[in-house]
């Protein structure tokens, strides 16, 4: 498969939606002009656009602080819903009393939490961090613990025929195998951290997108609550692109297609 | 218990008709025993309602020697495996590796499967190396010996691909060059190539004839297609139907290095037909036998 056909089939899917969306922009914009409507109820995408371009130099700072407290925090709750993942699974007695508590526990809605958080651990770091790690930890945890439990049966008695004990079964089977399924976890991990980042600024900061949103809610601001959402829709993005790169890099064999076929050695 | 059918006779016939007396069967009939069975016996199900499964079932393979076992589907050859292997501990009995009793003891042998299972994100010489890694032994001084079998097996030029890129018969030579790698002794093949074509498992059956009488390694063989056992066995134990126990056991009198056109000769075929007859026998009784079994 060459660059040029790779760039085609990517070009080819991905004219369809782009073409939805101006389509929906050129609406907007519209029925805003058409029907009078006040920029405080709705701005029009041009409206949105000048501002965007007008603030960029301020929302700069605000959306470093957002990124590095979503980045902290995914790091931060990912390493727990992993170690969780395993201490769970290697332990099955351990598994079998708390992960109904822990699928439980999801009932549990962690941004009504925050400002619990915000009471005992004041405005720093530490509560914000505690509130993506609670959001994260979930996905991570429970999909890596899936990939776990559905390792392959054949590779699994090939094991323990050859008398791989149960820590070399972990470590060279079960993990390696659970890894695709770690890693779609992790997906969703990352854009929910943006979210609970935000979430965490609007109890309590004073940087970040989600200060700035609740800032410029007071001022009736909406043009500029525009802009927050699209800095935020994109630091998304960008989390969910990290971790498919990372994911490119660290797994290895059958599961990625597209690969060219080894010269016939014989 | 178990009988030795017309072992003399065949044995003497085949070594006049074969210049390589040297190459023959009879050179592992005095080989030190490597693996025994004695009596063992092993049910499932609950205490009040056991199912028997195994039911005494005593056999050697010796130092060398290429024993199959074949039996109807259902005759607990791969519970026999998983006894060997030591994921089960049978009820009764003793399993003896090198005169060491190994009841319920794991890593001691060397196992192929009978689906290739190897790991798709391991390269083929990661995945052929797999069971001296777990045994200790260090992945750098595995690999030479890994790509000079590989290379026996038809496989170089493929090393760092990965296993979805072979056909199924590669991956199943990749198996058996994992199998044939490790650093036990003994080697367990589960009804390796069941899962291939006929054509692929003819193939398949020479390459192994060839790979094995060039190492000589000691193997435990479980297979249903009655051809492929007197092709590649010196020894071949007859199990039967569950709860199963060893019916006969057959020397195979085809001197060795074979050729696949033994299967052409009478004695072959005598061989084939008497085999098949007990077979058929066997698959008849369990047949009947389930309905009519009382617990």
């Amino acid at each position: 498969m060459s660059l040029q056909t790779t760039l085609n089939r990517w070009f080819r899917s991905f004219w369809p939606p782009f073409v939805a969306v101006l389509l929906f922009m050129a609406l907007w914009e519209a029925a805003v002009r058409f029907f009078h409507i006040e920029t405080w109820i709705l701005p029009s995408p041009s409206v949105i656009a000048q501002e965007a371009s007008r603030s960029a130099s301020s929302l700069w700072d605000h959306t470093l602080s957002t990124l590095q407290l979503t980045l902290i925090g995914f790091a931060i709750g990912s390493a727990v819903g992993l170690l969780v993942a395993c201490a769970l699974h290697l332990l099955p007695l351990l598994k079998s009393a708390l992960y109904p508590l822990l699928i439980l526990s999801q009932n549990v809605p962690t941004i009504a939490l925050a400002p619990l958080l915000m009471i005992w651990f004041g405005f720093g770091l530490l509560p914000k961090i505690i509130v993506i790690t609670l959001v994260c930890f979930f996905p991570v945890a429970v999909s890596a613990m899936d990939g776990f439990a559905q390792t392959d049966r054949t590779m699994l008695n090939y094991m323990r025929m050859i008398g791989a004990s149960r820590l070399q079964i972990f470590r060279k089977l079960e993990f390696p195998h659970a890894l695709p399924a770690l890693f779609s976890g992790l997906r969703i991990a990352a854009t929910y951290s943006v979210m609970g980042a935000v979430i965490a600024e609007w109890i309590g900061a004073q940087k970040g997108i989600g200060y700035y949103m609740i800032l410029q809610k007071s001022a009736f601001r909406t043009d500029r609550i525009f802009v927050a959402i699209l800095i935020i829709v994109a630091l998304s993005l960008l989390l969910f692109l990290l971790v498919t790169l990372i994911e490119k890099m660290v797994v290895r064999g059958g599961r990625r297609s597209g690969h060219e076929e080894g010269g016939e050695g014989r | 218990m178990s009988s030795v059918t017309g072992q003399k006779e065949h044995q003497g016939t085949a070594q006049t008709q074969q210049p390589h007396p040297v190459h023959s069967s009879d050179a592992s009939v005095q080989a030190p025993v490597k693996l025994e069975l004695d009596g063992v016996r092993k049910s499932f199900g609950s205490r009040r309602k056991p199912l028997p499964v195994i039911d005494g079932v005593s056999l050697q393979v010796r130092e060398g020697e290429f024993v199959s076992l074949i039996g109807p589907s259902g005759s607990g050859k791969s519970t026999l495996f998983h006894l060997i292997g030591g994921l089960l501990q049978p009820d009764g009995g003793e399993i003896r590796l090198d005169g060491r009793i190994i009841n319920g003891e794991r890593g001691h042998i060397g196992y192929m499967p009978q689906q290739p299972a190897l790991f798709p994100w391991r390269t083929i010489e990661e995945n052929v190396v797999l069971d001296r890694e777990i045994n200790g032994i260090p992945r750098r001084e595995s690999l030479d010996e890994a790509r000079r079998w590989m290379a026996r097996a038809g496989l170089s030029g493929f090393e760092t691909a990965y296993p979805h890129m072979l056909s199924g018969g590669m991956q199943q030579r990749a198996s058996f060059v994992r199998a044939l790698l490790s650093p036990h002794g003994l080697m367990c093949l589960d009804e390796p190539f069941s899962a291939l074509d006929a054509f692929n498992r003819s193939e398949m059956q020479a390459w192994l004839l060839d790979i094995w009488e060039e190492t000589r390694r000691s193997v435990l063989f479980i297979t249903h297609h009655i051809e492929e056992a007197l092709l590649l066995s010196d020894t071949i134990y007859v199990l039967s139907g569950r709860p199963s126990s060893v019916l006969k056991r057959i020397e195979v009198p085809f001197p060795r290095p074979r050729r696949e056109e033994i299967a052409e000769s009478p004695e072959f075929l005598a061989l084939r037909r008497e085999l098949t007859g007990w077979m058929k026998e066997e698959q008849r009784k369990s047949r009947e036998g389930t309905g009519g079994r009382s617990v």
